[in-house]
């Protein structure tokens, strides 16, 4: 029992560093890969609680999960690769509130709760349990979150690649600056649309009309 | 029990990672038709000249993460071989759902493979380490799928159960497209021949560019343990794992494990290679699909 609770602690404590260390890291690749470690430990602890599917699925969605996000967050950023050092936090004070109402609802849910005794049994099959649970009574609401979720994703993608419906995605952008309020990186938006005619900002925006205007006569 | 079961890992682990280095050297000159390395001592001249090199870094590496893919690699490794029962009732780790903790093994090696290139902050590591992801992920997909018709006819997610279904039939016969579906994840997840998007020669070595010395010598020993570990499973899922007349199960085991590491091997060295993106519609046009005809059938053969 003791080295249960001992590994208890352990994860738990990983899991909670590794959680608070992602709002301090600089980097989006290094804090997805943080909150892996947070998610695993948590993975681990599930196994600890006796639900072997849930635990381990839950590190194995979270790898998959964290690896993507990771590489859309980096595609779909304007900082190239997710190598130049990047602040992870923002809107401090709502931020805040929210986290410390969040803590205390919590928190007080745990505190006057009546949380359930009920150990389980040695021998219950619990994995084919809950596969028949997902699969029958609950799927029609798990289809339909799945399908849900897909259909998010494709939206997604579609909304922002570069060629989407609703035009250039990086038109008008500006790289971020290599220090702060420096000068941006890589790339620099044109002043003067010079003959390209996708780059339309302000006066030469006038000018590269009047020249299609001009082609098409 | 458990002990003994470590015992018998550590002695696959060892001398399979040999057997791997020695096949690596030795398969590419038969099929070039030379005999010039002598295979049995070129592993280890490597090895020593590995660790003799001086080691050089990067501007600002990222080397927390730099030093621990190496190790967590082979970490990977040694779990997955951990969930394989050696023989009748013999499992280091006994878990209920042991496919699916092979295939968090799978997920975390593309985690792996993508920091070890990521974290040496230069330009070849990194654009391995994004290949390799592309390409990498939907080749786990793949395995899943025939994970999950192994897992179908045995009517559970536990190793032990789907070597006991193939107690009369292998899989192989009774799912012929599983292995060689199962034999692309090998390639992928040990970085070799067509799927090696990581640390291929166009690249300077990707992922592995920028590590010198020890450094390299432990990837490359990743590499190779996690080779076994692959060939292990796969003889497990498909070949009858420790079944077997006369021998022990072990012994069975292992010796089925070097059959699938020799072609796997072999298949490195054989296989054109081609672009990313090539292999990305590949995987996703073909060999996918595919995957799902593998399910249909073992779940026509698991109807009662």
């Amino acid at each position: 029992m003791i080295h249960t609770d001992l590994l208890f602690y352990a994860l738990s404590t990983i899991a909670i560093v590794s959680g608070w260390r992602v709002f301090r890291t600089d980097s989006m690749v290094r804090a997805s890969f943080l909150l892996m470690s947070s998610f695993i430990a948590v993975g681990l602890i599930m196994l600890l609680l006796a639900a072997p599917y849930i635990g381990i699925a839950t590190v194995f969605m979270m790898a998959v999960e964290m690896m993507v996000m990771a590489l859309f967050m980096v595609m779909f950023m304007m900082n190239p690769a997710g190598l130049n050092p990047m602040q992870m936090v923002h809107q401090h004070r709502l931020s805040i509130i929210a986290g410390i109402v969040a803590f205390a609802a919590l928190a007080l849910a745990i505190l006057f709760s009546d949380l359930p005794q009920d150990p389980v049994a040695p021998g219950k099959p619990g994995v084919a349990d809950l596969g028949f649970e997902l699969l029958g009574n609950s799927m029609l609401i798990f289809e339909t979150a799945g399908v849900t979720l897909l259909a998010t994703m494709v939206g997604t993608v579609v909304l922002s690649s570069r060629s989407g419906r609703f035009g250039g995605a990086d038109e008008g952008s500006r790289p971020p600056g290599l220090e702060p309020g420096g000068e941006p990186a890589g790339r620099k938006p044109e002043e003067k649309a010079g003959g390209d005619m996708h780059q339309c900002h302000g006066p030469g925006r006038q000018h590269s009309e009047k020249q299609q205007d001009g082609d098409e006569q | 029990m458990s002990m003994l079961a470590c015992v018998i890992l550590l002695l696959l682990l060892i001398f399979g990672t040999l057997f791997a280095a020695i096949l690596d050297t030795a398969i590419p000159a038969w099929i070039a038709g030379q005999s010039g390395a002598n295979p049995l001592t070129t592993p280890f001249r490597r090895c020593a000249q590995f660790l003799a090199v001086q080691r050089l870094t990067t501007e600002r590496p990222d080397m927390l993460n730099w030093l621990l893919a190496p190790a967590a690699y082979l970490i990977l490794a040694g779990i997955g071989l951990g969930v394989v029962p050696l023989s009748e009732g013999l499992v280091f780790i006994d878990l209920q759902t042991g496919l699916v903790l092979w295939g968090a093994c799978e997920a975390l090696t593309v985690v792996v493979v993508f920091l070890h290139g990521w974290s040496a902050n230069a330009p070849f590591p990194l654009i391995g380490a994004y290949r390799y992801v592309a390409i990498g992920l939907p080749a786990m997909l793949v395995s899943m799928f025939v994970v999950i018709g192994v897992a179908l006819p045995a009517q559970s997610l536990s190793v032990s159960a789907a070597v006991e279904a193939q107690r009369g039939l292998w899989n192989i016969v009774k799912q012929p497209l599983g292995l060689p579906l199962f034999m692309l994840l090998g390639l992928s997840l040990t970085l070799r021949g067509p799927f090696d998007y990581a640390d291929p020669f166009d690249l300077a070595a990707g992922t592995s560019a920028e590590d010198s010395g020890p450094l390299r010598a432990s990837w490359r020993f990743a590499r190779l343990a996690m080779l076994v570990s692959f060939s292990t499973m796969a003889a497990t899922l498909f070949l009858g794992g420790h079944h077997g007349p006369g021998l022990p199960g072990p012994l069975w085991l292992a010796l089925k494990a070097a059959g699938v590491m020799t072609i796997l091997v072999a298949l490195g060295h054989v296989i054109a290679r081609t672009t990313p993106s090539r292999m990305l519609t590949l995987l996703w046009v073909l060999f996918l699909p595919l995957s799902f005809l593998d399910l249909i059938i073992a779940g026509v053969e698991s109807l009662p």
